[in-house]
């Protein structure tokens, strides 16, 4: 069952889920709800062509299938070569599987467009659908979820392409599964709902019975089913952050997809780019990027490999910060050669960074935070599963890592967490543990413990008898209880339950569709494998909202990117001074000052040096420039801070200079000082 | 008019030199010089006119700077289309100053093409393989290295712009040719407190000053003005993009490796070159040439990446120890290893997504620059970057009675604007990473041996039906063997490991007949088969180097049964049997 595969779940908030009573007619009649990659570029060109002024239509790209994907520019300084106001690049539907994102990136064009205040100050590029190809196969008279695009991929390494996709082997308009009772089968239904299945354990005596594949036949004769559908390419995980080469749907190499491509090159002619959006798989306002992860080379501390360490004098037992190997190395080099941090970390191979920088991830958690409280505040109380992880290769960690910009996401919707029987509930959490004296915790009793033990499925040698015995004599304190809980997998089929997703899956859809969006299983005679049953969830259930409130997620959530550009860095000169020291000498001072929240460069953009610095400069008058620089880049400051700079001038007359602030995506400003007389 | 006047005349002012240097190219090419870019092309052009039936020309791109990149095949049509012949790709010239990789490019042609029908070694290697030649990828810098003032490192990159110094403007601060010799050398200044000393030995080299000792010189770096008035000197010269550094595998941004470029093939030079390669999948022998060091490297480029299949490198190591031998001096080397790591290098890209063997050659040791033509052999152990002081002894005496002075510029005074009073001096452009032009005719020839070399070691496969037995009614056991007589198998091992492109796919089909079962054979004389449980007519093969495969089908039916193999990297074959 394609089901099964999906993210572990975790709880956080739902987005506002109304509960509506119209059926999403998926797929009768609610199919025009969501707009297809025509629809797309038609109603983009409608949206251009009322306003024609401050709009145009760029076709980044042609994909593999034939469609353009097209992009939205809107602002004041359309056609303008050289754009002086920051810009935002918003991107939906990358993956081409979960259509309400290109809704979202649709709706946001709209009330753009319709708002002088919302682009005025800003240029707004927005792609609503960045995997057209994949996108097609929610139109698709026979429908599943597909990331890939139409370039053609061999899956099978046999002597054909793309001949062995999904067959709707039933007619039902739906790729869903198949179950066949077999010999070597793994899965058995649950006790509680025989429709939903889960693995046998045979370490609790049971014995599989079905074997389960998706719907379809092998057409290539080959042995396998459904091995080599047609397409290629999961655009969003073609970029070139961590990209992995040899994957079956990351394709050839970062960049290899026109989509992506153009995505890319697009990015790097726009110096004005300031922030980028992405609707689509993660949600970054809910869940930040996750740090954590292995492998990235702290940069005080860089060892350096015997043999290259004995050549050029450092020693292998210790290690040393970047700026000491740099200062080592600088004089061994012919004259002339500027020793980087580029050249030093792939000298010693240092690799990339792979977890956000600390700095970053204060204002991450920070704005997290406040729209976690715009949510409570918009009355969303439902639990829903986490939104995904940003993977390797995705478009958003590329705009992070590699653009070095503050990069946001929502997914729009998730599926809501079915609410727990609160009757015989322990009360008790992993979170409210870690806060307990042991103390508190050996006050539960052994009844609340037990309840709750089992609740979290910890595995049978953590008897409460073993835990409470462990916290009376110290060995264990609550804090490493509660650590422990954390790091366990959340229950998954415990006691027969099943994947809290699907009964999640069918508790929701009850509510809009008579069949609660499962195909129930129907006998069939299938030409390889003989007779089996046919049925599963259908397709797209899973990330795609009922139709019917689509409006109502849109509405609490789009406009809420209007609140983060409010706090885009803004730069400007806040004061200056000219202190006369005698002799025609006077010491200019001007004062920048970043007017708002997030930092001018992120901090992944100081160490990747991809953002421009801002430029201040000083111009006009008549003098000689005793320290300082006519052109002084400044690569970065902080939110809400101001910095001085400082210039030393000669000068035996009076005259007049202006300092100049210069900036692409955070504003440009300049004051005349007045020197002498 | 009058503007026009001036036009004509100095359009016709500019011609003079090269009609004064024109002598029209002519075939066979020479190597006695090199050959500036518009010469390269018309070298190409005059073997391209003077074997049509042998050679297409043609343009595969355009540089940042829109000149043409030119790509010569050889291929007798005669023998084959070129996609169904094992296909050695040879490129030169990717950084701009490694001038004498082209000459190697343009020499492996010319000796193909002339002596093809005379030599059978290379009439045999003309007629089974197609040869891919790009002389000169960073066609911008071998330009400006001809034209303008360089070191012998120096325009090394490919001509995007990038704003080095962060400063808001690009490429804005060159180095300059303050004394207007054409070469930029080094600026020093005499400095009491300098930390370097006359070399008794050799006036014009210094040495370190002892602890406590005074000193006489200080090193300004390389000669140039602040042009910027930024209070550096030459710190935003062209680019920096390294068209080595820029291709789609394991590519990694610039804070992570140097001169990487914004993103995998962000040059025009390395997308239009990869996209080409890739439309031409049969190509299973990559030599791509720069200098300097003596070197054939092959991958991987970064330890990250594993070393290759132990099949792969053997084959590595067949064609590289021969190369040392063909080319005396230079060493077979891994480029992680023995060299350093490099991401979005070429060598890898061709390894991993093409699924060609590939070595960067690189050209020349300045260890043949001495007095007695001898290699130099360093008794101190010289430094990691440049020559070390002994050898830069040895090496001026070589300038001083070999070359006659032409290599060195001796130190001359100056008036800096920033420094004032300095001198200038040092090795100039055309020495140091390139042999002199009477050394280019043997590192041509030599390095274009190893090249064809490895043509000859391309996977040149025959097959057989070694057996036909009729084993019940109508049933037919037919036995067939591939062969392969050269060193390098009909498919990468790291290809298949990777998934990149299926294997060799043989077919057995007849009109009247049925493929019953078939699979490798996997111990004939105990007739143990791998027999293929689904579609036995269609089974996937690699033949190793020097080796062979062979396979069982057991045919039902009668009349004429075609077996046929399909290898991406070795053509086609089919035999045909008759079940009776």
């Amino acid at each position: 069952m394609r089901i099964t595969n999906l993210i572990k779940p975790l709880p956080v908030l739902i987005t506002g889920l109304l509960i509506a009573s119209i059926a999403w007619g998926y797929p009768a009649c609610g199919i025009s709800d969501y707009t297809d990659a025509s629809g797309v570029n038609r109603k983009l060109n409608q949206l251009q062509a009322g306003n024609s002024s401050i709009s145009r239509i760029h076709e980044l790209a042609v994909t593999p299938g034939g469609t353009g994907m097209l992009m939205l520019e809107i602002g004041t300084e359309v056609g303008s070569g050289d754009k002086t106001k920051p810009a935002i690049l918003v991107v939906g539907n990358m993956s081409g599987n979960r259509p309400v994102t290109t809704e979202a990136a649709m709706n946001l064009a709209e009330r753009v467009i319709a708002d002088p205040d919302k682009y005025s100050g800003y240029t707004w590029y927005i792609i609503p659908l960045g995997n057209p190809d994949a996108s097609t196969t929610f139109f698709a008279p026979v429908k599943f979820s597909s990331v890939r695009n139409f370039s053609p991929f061999n899956d099978d390494m046999d002597e054909l392409t793309d001949e062995d996709g999904y067959d709707d082997l039933d007619g039902d308009g739906f790729i869903t599964g198949i179950r066949v009772k077999a010999p070597d089968g793994e899965w058995i239904t649950l006790d509680s709902d025989p429709r939903l299945l889960r693995k046998a354990d045979a370490a609790k005596g049971e014995k599989g019975i079905y074997k389960i594949y998706d719907e379809g036949i092998d057409n290539d004769g080959d042995g396998r089913y459904n091995e080599d559908g047609r397409g290629g390419t999961d655009v969003n995980l073609n970029f070139p952050h961590l990209f992995k080469h040899f994957t079956p749907t990351g394709g050839l190499f970062a960049g290899s997809s026109p989509e992506a491509f153009s995505i890319i090159e697009f990015a790097f002619k726009h110096p004005e780019l300031a922030m980028v959006f992405a609707f689509g798989e993660t949600n970054f306002l809910l869940t930040p990027p996750k740090g954590g992860r292995q492998g990235s080379v702290d940069m005080e501390k860089i060892s350096i490999p015997e043999e290259i360490g004995k050549a050029m004098g450092f020693d292998a037992d210790r290690t040393y910060s970047m700026k000491e190997i740099i200062e080592k190395v600088q004089p061994m080099v012919p004259p002339g050669m500027q020793i980087d941090e580029g050249m030093i970390a792939s000298f010693l191979g240092l690799g990339a960074v792979v977890n956000p920088m600390k700095e970053d991830l204060d204002f991450y958690n920070r704005i997290s935070e406040e729209y976690r409280k715009y949510l409570e505040e918009k009355g969303v109380k439902e639990e829903r599963f986490d939104p995904g992880s940003a993977r390797d290769g995705s478009f958003e960690l590329w705009a992070y890592y590699h653009l070095g910009l503050p990069v946001f996401s929502l997914d729009i919707w998730g599926l809501p967490k079915v609410k727990e029987d609160k009757k015989e509930a322990s009360g008790i959490s992993a979170e409210s543990i870690g806060k307990m004296s042991a103390d508190d915790f050996l006050a539960l009793g052994k009844d609340k413990i037990d309840l709750f033990l089992k609740e979290t499925g910890a595995p049978a040698q953590y008897s409460s008898d073993m835990i409470i015995g462990a916290v009376k004599t110290g060995q264990l304190t609550p804090v490493q209880i509660s650590g422990m809980l954390k790091q366990m997998p959340a229950p998954r089929g415990e006691e027969g339950k099943g994947d809290p997703r699907e009964v999640a899956m069918l508790a929701f859809w009850s509510q809009y569709r008579a069949d609660s969006g499962f195909v129930n299983w129907k006998e069939y005679d299938h030409p390889d494998l003989g007779i089996v049953e046919i049925g599963g969830f259908i397709p797209f259930l899973e990330n795609t909202p009922p139709a019917a409130i689509v409006d109502s997620l849109l509405n609490l959530q789009v406009p809420y990117l209007f609140e983060l550009i409010k706090m885009l860095p803004a730069l400007k000169i806040s004061d200056t001074e000219v202190t006369a020291m005698g002799g025609g000498v006077y010491q200019v001072e001007a004062w920048i000052e970043n007017e708002n929240y997030l930092p001018f460069s992120t901090a992944m953009g100081l160490r990747n040096k991809v953002p421009a610095p801002a430029i201040i400069s000083l111009e006009g008058g008549d003098f000689t420039l005793l320290s300082g620089k006519i052109r002084t880049p400044m690569p970065g400051l902080g939110g809400l801070k101001s910095v001085k700079h400082t210039w030393l001038i000669q000068s035996d007359k009076t005259t007049t200079l202006t300092i100049m602030l210069n900036s692409s995506r955070a504003g440009s400003d300049s004051k005349q000082v007045k020197i002498g007389g | 008019m009058k503007n026009f006047i001036s036009t004509t005349i100095a359009v016709f002012l500019v011609m003079i030199p090269s009609l004064l240097a024109g002598q029209e190219i002519g075939v066979p090419l020479r190597f006695d010089s090199y050959y500036t870019y518009e010469q390269v092309i018309e070298a190409m052009q005059a073997l391209n006119r003077s074997y049509p039936q042998l050679t297409t020309l043609e343009v595969v791109g355009k540089s940042e700077e829109n000149r043409d990149i030119y790509a010569l095949t050889i291929n007798n049509s005669k023998t084959g289309e070129p996609l169904t012949k094992p296909g050695v790709y040879v490129d030169g010239n990717i950084h701009g100053n490694e001038i004498q990789a082209g000459e190697v490019c343009l020499y492996l042609a010319n000796r193909l093409l002339t002596r093809y029908g005379e030599l059978d070694d290379i009439t045999s290697v003309v007629d089974r393989n197609v040869f891919y030649i790009i002389p000169v990828v960073n066609v911008d810098g071998r330009v400006h290295f001809f034209e303008d003032p360089n070191t012998p490192s120096s325009n090394r990159g490919l001509r995007r712009l990038k704003d080095d110094d962060r400063d808001g403007l690009f490429d804005e601060d060159f180095p300059d040719d303050l004394d207007g010799d054409g070469s930029i050398t080094t600026m020093r200044k005499r400095d009491p407190f300098g930390k370097l000393k006359t070399d008794p030995e050799d006036s014009r080299l210094m040495i370190p000053v002892k602890p406590g000792e005074m000193g006489e010189w200080t090193i300004l770096g390389s000669e140039g003005i602040d042009n910027d008035g930024d209070g550096l000197i030459n710190e935003d010269a062209e680019g920096y993009v390294d068209g080595n550094r820029n291709w789609g595998y394991n590519w990694a941004p610039p804070y992570v490796q140097s001169g990487a470029g914004d993103y995998p093939f962000s040059s025009r030079e390395t997308g239009s070159i990869g996209r080409w390669m890739l439309e031409r999948p049969n190509i299973v022998m990559v030599f791509a040439f720069h200098n300097n060091g003596g070197m054939f490297l092959r991958g991987p480029a970064i330890k990250a990446a594993g070393e290759f299949p132990a099949g792969d490198i053997e084959v590595y190591d067949y064609l590289g120890k021969n190369s040392e031998k063909i080319v005396p001096g230079y060493r077979y080397l891994v480029g992680w290893k023995d060299l350093y790591s490099t991401y979005g290098d070429f060598a890898d890209f061709c390894d991993n997504l093409l699924g060609s063997y590939s070595f960067v050659g690189e050209l020349f040791q300045v260890e043949t620059e001495t007095f007695d033509g001898t290699l130099f052999k360093s008794s101190e152990g010289g430094g990691i970057f440049g020559s070390s002081n002994e050898q830069d002894r040895e090496r001026l005496k070589y300038n001083d009675h070999v070359t006659q002075g032409e290599l060195y510029k001796e130190w001359t005074p100056y008036n800096h604007p920033d420094y004032g009073e300095i001198e200038i001096g040092g090795w100039v452009k055309m020495s140091s990473r390139l042999p002199h032009p009477f050394m280019l005719q043997d590192l041509v020839h030599r390095n274009a041996s190893a090249v064809i070399f490895a043509a000859q070691q391309t996977p040149d496969i025959t097959m057989e039906v070694f057996e036909k037995e009729k084993i019940g009614k109508d049933v037919y056991r037919l036995r067939v063997r591939l062969v392969n007589s050269n060193a390098m198998p009909s498919v990468l091992y790291q290809t298949i490991e990777h998934n990149l492109y299926p294997k060799d796919i043989i077919t057995v089909s007849g009109t009247s007949a049925k493929v019953v079962t078939g699979g490798k054979i996997v111990d004939i004389y105990r007739d143990r088969v791998e027999y293929k449980e689904h579609k036995p007519e269609v089974q996937f093969c690699q033949v190793p180097g020097f080796g062979k495969v062979e396979y069982q089908f057991l045919v039902s039916g009668r009349g004429k049964v075609e077996i046929k193999h399909d290898s991406r990297k070795a053509g086609t074959r089919s035999v045909t049997v008759e079940l009776k």
